[in-house]
């Protein structure tokens, strides 16, 4: 089929030479838009007449493809040789999920793991087909306290999430296990069920006799034995009576999940072969470059075609239309029926570097729009003018302002975090074929549902007729990631139907207006302290920018881990032209800064270690089981508080806190949870964190971070505990980027710093040289794996440097900071 | 302009301009997709290849400049995906969205060929390119191995 997309030709080169050509593509690939379905299989039809490739599961193509073996439901398929191919819903942009929602599946089917694939489900199909009624109702009822219980699928796939066969598919808020492990465990469960009262209903015998182990199904009376490949065929055709009679195995039954499994998809992320959007080649295809107005909401005041149109390759040019309602700021930055967010133009060539080297040398005269003018500066000034009026008041505990009044001393800091952004290496592109029925999108995307939608808003074309076909996807790190890259490319693929068009963005114009940005806090915090340094009362006041897809976030902070026997806390909204996004961590970003800055000031203030202070205010909470006054998570009654300790006590041993170091090191401590007083039911899941930072600061200030030790929380258990701890050794790099150099400025109402000169990523040579994680097992579900080690990371090196040079950072990141400490010798 | 390109052992004629960064023949003339675009200015290694053994970032090398010379991409690394570097990348299970792997192996590659038992200090020398999933333990251990099963 499709899969011959990629190769060229070169193998027919008789001489060593060949003569590079597009028409010799043509002849190579296969026929898309409307070809892409070759057969499929229908009951009745022998599936062993199926041909099963021989690099079945080393496929560098994840996208879906109609079963062209037995269909046992809309998550998987078994061929005649068992092999099972399993439909993972969410993109895999390196968080693992085409492993570890496999492992689901297949842990309640119960056949034989090395015998899975994977492959993405279909966008084009969830539009088309309902959800199974069994797969609606939470078990446990979302009680993340019951072993068969937690999570719901959210809405961040769009509207549509709840109602489509694959549910959410969706990626974002370290929700793939989270929201869809149960509705995955049921699939693989009634695709057990099916394959058992197949077996029974052929040999005559009851199901209950019946056991299934490895793909093999036993009656062990009459000793007969089948594999499931064999009567696939039949149990596509048997429905169960009653499928919401289904249960699934609670954590203390799996086998396969909580084992460490290597990635299905390293393979082909070794040789090159993983077939990234950006990698898709199609016969006949034509390549887009964009540049759109690079203050946030401005247009093109004018462009020169003319002077482009005879460059070599030139084809077109394209006009991106403004949304001059504005709207589409509000679309995560993507796109309304009117336009985009910022206004542009396409040069449409034969090749990518033609249309970019063309569209560099067009004359463009830009209108910056109403927020033209801004600049760091005007947005930071803004914000602290909303700091310091009014906020409201969000919490208000016991009597604030009495205990300040009588304290014996009060400590106050003000902090602030910079605009940042996920920087995904792979630069927004997708690869769209418009003709007059139908529309293909071949993408890497968080929001396929989403996309879906407005490529056939964008196009007219029905959204029953459009097909995403589902990419690896270069990085993600955070639920709006995508910017408008699917809805640039289908504008301009429409402009020439027929002609597939592969759209890429500059890293400039990704890093751009490509994306939405985590915004810049501030926060201020007072405590009031008695006489032997014990906080009496706390107030935090904090100002950011809301939107779309960033609402005001008082995670963590709606009530302190730590006692406070009066607390307030009063937020402030400030406004901006510049859309905000989630960014990998989100929230927890300002929030854990401030609080896990703010608390070793208080414990320094009070002459205190900062582990023990800590931990002794924690300890104050009255245990869980109490009251809660504020949605189950602060004052009154500390949910997981006792958890909170075994953490904090876990990691200090690990890291030996308190050891003595050589001159100019010091350990910093942190703990967090990022998902503690938020979400349904009120931060009933959480994912606690806590890290000891071990580091060093020369006296010219360059600072090196040694040693990390991490303990997390896996709950009741992880799927894939090898993937989760990839991720935590990745997040330390994460935090390590935010903290020491990470910032995101603005001038003439644009993002400055737009490539990797500038906005740099953590390399080799800064990682720290030991790393140590160890599981916290909690009796819970965790909310999710994919961020909760970042918030730690900043605070903790902090106080560690503060520790050393006794210079007390409260704005990110380090690299605007002297760090020098001590007397410089000559 | 005609540049005869030798790649992976198999010579190519690519008619482009002589200013085409190299990273865009071997993407789009030659269909060699596994070299990436990552960021254009030489700053995140995402297009490293080998050119006559050494790592060099593609996406600012003009094509005129690399005519001639023997080029490595990902693809001629290995014919199956078992050169040392790609096997102890698989038993560290190293990638997590993977893209800028193709770029991480080739400088590695071109470190153990010129420093065949490297120190932490070479690889933090020699390995400077970027991953934003930051994979950075795991590669350091998989150079480590692959340099023991060079041995």
């Amino acid at each position: 089929m499709s899969s011959s997309t990629d190769r060229p030709a070169t193998k027919n080169a008789s001489d060593g030479t060949f003569e590079i050509d597009r028409r010799q593509f043509l002849t190579t690939t296969a026929v898309v838009g409307g070809g892409m379905v070759l057969g499929f299989w229908l009951p009745g039809r022998k599936a062993e007449a199926a041909i099963i490739p021989a690099d079945l599961y080393t496929r560098p193509e994840p996208w879906y493809r109609d079963a062209q073996v037995p269909e046992i439901n809309a998550w998987l398929t078994i061929g005649p040789d068992d092999t099972v191919t399993i439909r993972i819903g969410q993109v895999d942009l390196g968080t693992g999920v085409m492993t570890t929602n496999a492992m689901i599946v297949a842990e309640e089917l119960q056949c034989d793991w090395t015998k899975v694939r994977s492959e993405y489900a279909s966008a084009n199909r969830d539009v088309k087909e309902k959800a199974p009624a069994w797969t609606i109702p939470v078990p446990g009822g979302g009680n993340a306290h019951d072993p068969n219980g937690g999570g719901k699928p959210d809405q961040v796939g769009g509207p549509e999430t709840d109602t489509g066969v694959y549910r959410r598919m969706g990626v974002g808020s370290s929700g793939n296990v989270r929201e869809s492990r149960f509705y995955l465990q049921l699939a693989g469960a009634e695709a057990r069920e099916r394959l058992l009262l197949a077996a029974a209903t052929e040999w005559k015998v009851p199901v209950t006799e019946l056991t299934s182990k490895n793909s093999v199904i036993t009656h062990a009376k009459s000793k007969r034995t089948i594999t499931y490949g064999a009567i696939a065929g039949k149990a596509a055709q048997v429905q169960l009576a009653d499928p919401s009679k289904i249960r699934m195995k609670p954590p203390d039954k799996w086998t396969l999940m909580g084992t460490e499994q290597p990635n299905r998809d390293v393979p082909v992320k070794v040789t090159g072969a993983a077939k990234y959007a950006v990698d898709i080649r199609m016969p006949g295809m034509l390549y887009a470059a964009v540049k759109c107005c690079p203050a946030w909401g401005g247009d093109v005041k004018s462009f020169n075609f003319d002077a482009v149109r005879n460059m070599p390759g030139v084809h077109s040019v394209v006009r991106l239309p403004l949304d001059k309602t504005g709207k589409a700021k509000e679309t995560l930055g993507r796109t309304t029926k009117d336009g985009f967010y910022s206004g542009g133009v396409a040069i449409i060539a034969d090749t990518w570097w033609h249309a970019h080297k063309a569209l560099e040398a067009m004359p463009i005269e830009w209108d910056r729009g109403p927020g033209g003018s801004a600049t760091t500066q005007s947005i930071f000034a803004e914000h602290m003018a909303k700091l310091q009026a009014p906020g409201k008041v969000i919490v208000s505990e016991g009597n604030v302002d009495m205990a300040m009044a009588s304290a014996a001393r009060i400590v106050e800091a003000t902090y602030s975090v910079p605009y940042v952004r996920r920087g995904r290496m792979e630069p927004g592109n997708a690869t769209v074929l418009v003709s007059d029925n139908r529309v293909d999108i071949w993408v890497g995307d968080q929001q396929p549902q989403r996309t879906l939608q407005n490529a056939a808003m964008l196009t007219g074309i029905a959204p029953e007729n459009v097909h995403l076909h589902m990419c690896y996807l270069g990085g993600g790190y955070g639920s709006s990631g995508n910017g408008p890259q699917a809805e640039h490319a289908a504008f301009i693929a429409n402009t020439v139907r027929g002609r597939p068009v592969k759209m890429m963005w500059t890293r400039e114009e990704d890093w751009g207006v490509g994306t939405t940005f985590s915004p810049l806090h501030i926060g201020k915090c007072r405590a009031a302290l008695d006489a032997n340094g014990w906080p009496v009362a706390m107030e935090l006041d904090y100002v950011q920018t809301i939107g779309v897809a960033w609402p005001a976030d008082s995670r963590g902070i709606a009530m302190p881990p730590y006692w406070m026997p009066n607390y307030r806390l009063n937020q402030h909204i400030a406004t901006s032209h510049i859309p905000p996004g989630r960014v990998r961590s989100t929230g927890a970003r300002p929030n854990a800064f401030y609080l896990e800055t703010f608390i070793d000031e208080l414990a320094h203030a009070a002459g205190k270690d900062p582990y023990l202070y800590r931990r002794e205010l924690i300890a104050r909470n009255p245990p869980e089981n109490m009251q809660d006054r504020f949605m189950g998570t602060g004052v009154g009654g500390f949910r997981y508080r006792d958890d909170w300790l075994r953490a904090l006590d876990m990691v200090a041993k690990m890291a030996d806190w308190g050891k003595k170091l050589p001159e100019g090191w010091a350990q910093g401590i942190a703990i967090d949870d990022r998902r503690r007083g938020v979400g349904r039911g009120g931060g009933r899941q959480g994912t606690i964190c806590a890290q000891v930072h071990t580091v060093e600061v020369t006296r010219r200030g360059q600072v090196k971070v040694h040693r990390v030790d991490v303990v997390f929380d896996t709950g009741f258990s992880l799927i894939n505990p090898l993937t989760v701890r990839k991720n935590i050794e990745g997040q330390i790099a994460w935090g390590m980027s935010d903290a020491l150099y990470q910032e995101v400025n603005v001038k003439d109402g644009g993002m400055v710093e737009v490539n990797f000169d500038s906005y740099p990523v953590l390399r080799m040579n800064e990682y720290p040289p030991e790393i140590n994680i160890q599981w916290l097992k909690t009796n819970k579900w965790i909310e999710g794996a994919g961020e909760e080690a970042i918030p730690c990371v900043t605070p903790a090196i902090y106080n560690a440097i503060f520790k050393i040079t006794g210079k007390r950072i409260r704005s990110v990141p380090l690299k605007n900071h002297d760090l020098s400490w001590g007397v410089q010798t000559a | 302009m005609a540049f005869t390109l030798l790649v992976n052992n198999i010579q190519y004629a690519a008619d482009v301009e002589p200013d085409t960064p190299l990273l865009w023949v071997l993407r789009d003339s030659i269909g060699l997709t596994g070299t990436k675009y990552g960021c254009g200015i030489g700053q995140c290694g995402a297009c490293t290849v080998l050119i006559n053994g050494l790592a060099v970032r593609s996406c600012s090398l003009p094509v005129s400049r690399a005519a001639g010379a023997p080029i490595t991409t990902i693809e001629g690394l290995s014919p199956d995906g078992t050169h040392p570097v790609q096997l102890a990348w698989k038993d560290l299970d190293v990638p997590q969205c993977g893209y800028c792997q193709s770029g991480m192996i080739l400088a590695t590659a071109a470190l153990l060929q010129k420093t065949p038992n490297p120190t932490d200090e070479d690889i933090d020398r020699g390995v400077t390119n970027a991953c934003r999933c930051g994979t950075y333990h795991r590669i350091r251990q998989a150079i480590h191995r692959a340099a023991r099963m060079r041995a």
